[in-house]
């Protein structure tokens, strides 16, 4: 049947496992099972002392195959492939079963159950551990030159990061300027620097770096290529849209966001006398001493938070997130108003003040100085009108005031509007990076993995992924400079090779399998004369989602072919005791 | 329907003792009042902030009953200067109601 010798170690996880499921039957369930000549139960698994026991196991009964039933892979996966390196049994001939997520957490109410459960999962694990063959690491040589596209904040910030760092930068900005929205806005918490000059600073470190290229008026028009060498063709929106070629081992997407332009009649947008938040920046930036709107002075101020943020899932294309520097934003320009204008009259209408952090401090600061805060909720959103003097009006329910109906004649009312998503598509479609509920682009691991994609080698920071302020923008470019340079400084990469390969001998290229994947990993490719399909070893994720669409049964998948997964059906059918 | 009088604000402001805004709206001083006048000082102040000035001389009854003994100070968990708030109040309303 098998002539293969495999080890099974069964945890206790100390009672994690052992309280529900009862291992020792177990162990001698699965004992007995083809190719198994070790099997045994750990207090833990993963300490030290049983690592050595496997270990000298593989050695002394020449092992060629290692089961491990603990807890799930997404902890212990690497652990386990690492003992079986040291011992010399390749890392893609274990299998890790788990028995604990799946099994005693899971079915805390029934012991015989979960019992039986584990001894079925094992059973799969070892017949699919039968079928494994050694395989590889995909190695890949890596270019050490990185395009960073979008040159605001972020995208200027990581370009310096990279270049000090010995890449090679190409730094490319759609528009005519670079900056993005700092460039223009006004002293900024904490430091009180201006945008703009912030801006200088970063531009002015640029011109000192001989390996930074830029390109403003450009756009990334195709990409090609995979991880550690990109091929990309970028369009330079000169006289004679020039198309130029690069080749990069990383890219970093950090194209920003756009303001939300509210609707005409939202909160009284389009009446005299309502504006932006940017708008108001603007306006504040440009007046000193006196504030004036149209000619007239402004003596009170209202302002309306959430506007185009936390909407209501009823609402067609609803902008549901919180956009996190909108409040703080707000909060700030109403110090700045009142550092031009002592005098001025302040409030706002809020949902709730998400003045995190530090933040918190120029809230207090604001009220300090006078700032009015009223709570609107959300079912109820305060109105604004023009009444018969042509003065606006703006009335809301005060749930501070208990519930009182209040009415304020404004001069100015700033609707606080907060962050959408660029508008991208061009750029989207080339890179093939997939956007969030909200629009933005997605990250793998908001905690764990937080700049990194689904594309191998392609990075996203700043608030092209969601709301930021400009510190977090630049710690995350920082972020996505550290990523790129540890995959590139190396001078190659090892990926998984966990994927799909075809057999061109069955192929007969009918294009089913480039359909169905979601990374764009299958080319057309040629055997014999023939056309067929073949696999981009770096782009292939390994999802098996080509692989039963294949209708020559063409396709498989490395470490969990079909007969691999038959194999494990047959294991679960048997009967367990 | 209350209509904010932005003058009315800076009429008791100008006292400059007078200073609710760190108020956070808890509660605590109403509840510890041994006067036991809902109005003070947590709604009071919000109207004073507000500048609804008609619902602070429609309340001139409770705003002389405080016995300004600081109970609700000492709680206060936002430091306002509950007692000395109600001081300036009066001044105004002195000057304002009462002529003198
Ligand atoms: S930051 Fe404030 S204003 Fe902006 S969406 Fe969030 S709660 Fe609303
Ligand atoms: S689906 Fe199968 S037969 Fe068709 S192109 Fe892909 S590998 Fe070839
Ligand atoms: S396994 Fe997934 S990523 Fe790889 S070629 Fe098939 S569908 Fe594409
Ligand atoms: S105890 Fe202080 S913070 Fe709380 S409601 Fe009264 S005045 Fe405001
Ligand atoms: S100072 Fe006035 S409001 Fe405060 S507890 Fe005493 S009586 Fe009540």
């Amino acid at each position: 049947m098998t002539n293969r010798r495999i080890g099974v170690y069964i945890c206790h996880c100390g009672g994690n496992i052992s309280d529900y499921v009862d291992v020792d039957r177990v162990r001698g369930a699965i004992k007995d099972e083809a190719g198994v000549v070790v099997a045994k139960t750990a207090m833990f698994t993963c300490s030290d002392a049983t690592q050595q026991e496997m270990v000298q196991d593989i050695n002394e009964q020449k092992l060629d195959g290692l089961v491990v039933a603990s807890c799930s892979p997404k902890l212990h996966l690497f652990t386990f492939r690492e003992v079986a390196k040291r011992a010399r049994l390749n890392p893609y001939q274990y299998t890790q079963v788990n028995i604990r997520e799946q099994c005693s957490w899971t079915h805390t109410d029934d012991k015989e159950g979960a019992t039986k459960k584990a001894v079925r999962l094992i059973r799969a694990g070892i017949a699919r551990t039968n079928l494994t063959e050694p395989l590889d690491p995909i190695k890949i040589d890596t270019v050490p030159k990185v395009l960073v596209v979008g040159a605001g904040i972020a995208g200027l910030r990581a370009a310096i990061g990279l270049a000090d760092l010995g890449m090679s930068v190409f730094l490319i900005e759609k528009s005519r300027d670079v900056g993005g929205w700092v460039k223009s806005f006004g002293k900024m918490y904490p430091h009180n620097k201006t945008g703009k000059k912030i801006i200088e600073q970063l531009v002015n470190e640029i011109k000192k770096r001989e390996n930074i290229t830029l390109f403003t008026n450009t756009e990334l028009v195709e990409k090609s290529g995979s991880i550690g060498n990109f091929n990309i063709k970028i369009r330079v929106d000169d006289q004679n849209h020039n198309e130029i070629n690069v080749n990069v081992g990383s890219i970093i997407t950090a194209t920003g966001f756009d303001s939300y332009r509210p609707e005409t009649g939202e909160f009284g947008y389009g009446l005299n006398g309502v504006v932006t938040l940017p708008e108001f920046k603007e306006l504040l930036d440009n007046s000193d001493g006196n504030l004036i709107y149209n000619g007239k002075e402004i003596k009170n101020i209202v302002y309306i938070y959430c506007v185009g943020s936390r909407q209501d899932s009823g609402v067609e294309n609803a902008k549901r997130y919180c956009s996190r520097y909108c409040c703080n934003a707000a909060v700030h320009s109403s110090i700045v108003a009142f550092e031009k204008k002592p005098k001025i009259h302040q409030f706002h209408l809020f949902r709730d003040i998400r003045t995190y952090g530090k933040f918190e401090l120029l809230y207090n600061r604001s009220r300090e100085k006078g700032s009015v805060y009223l709570k609107y909720d959300e079912n109820e959103p305060p109105t604004v009108e023009t009444d018969l003097s042509g003065k606006l009006r703006v009335t809301v329910r005060d749930i501070l005031t208990f519930g009182e109906e209040i009415t304020v004649q404004a001069d100015l009312v700033v609707l606080v509007t907060g962050m959408v998503p660029a508008k991208n598509d061009k750029l989207i479609d080339a890179l093939k990076l997939p956007l969030g509920r909200d629009g933005f682009f997605n990250e793998i691991h908001p905690k764990l993995r937080p700049v990194e994609t689904v594309v191998d080698g392609v990075f996203i920071c700043g608030a092209c992924q969601g709301p930021k302020n400009s510190s977090e923008s630049v710690a995350s470019a920082l972020a996505a400079v550290t990523q790129s340079a540890s995959i590139l400084k190396k001078g190659y990469v090892e990926l998984e090779p966990l994927i799909a390969s075809v057999n061109p001998e069955l192929c007969s290229w009918c294009d089913e399998c480039v359909n169905s994947c979601p990374y764009s990993a299958i080319e057309r490719g040629q055997y014999q004369g023939q056309e067929v399909a073949v696999v981009n070893k770096a782009v292939c994720k390994g999802c098996g989602g080509c692989a039963p669409l294949c209708p020559k049964d063409a396709i498989n998948l490395k470490g969990y072919t079909d007969s691999q997964i038959r194999s494990m059906i047959d294991a679960f059918l048997k009967e367990t005791f | 329907m209350a209509l904010v009088n932005p003058s009315f604000i800076d009429e008791v402001k100008r006292s400059d003792e007078f200073n609710a805004s760190a108020c956070m709206n808890c509660g605590v001083c109403s509840a510890i009042c041994p006067m036991g006048i809902e109005l003070l000082p947590r709604k009071l102040f919000r109207y004073v902030l507000l500048g609804i000035g008609e619902k602070v001389l429609n309340n001139i009854e409770a705003i002389y009953s405080c016995l300004l003994c600081k109970m609700c100070e000492v709680n206060c968990p936002a430091k306002v200067h509950i007692a000395e708030n109600v001081r300036s109040l009066r001044y105004v309303i002195n000057k304002k109601v009462f002529k003198i």
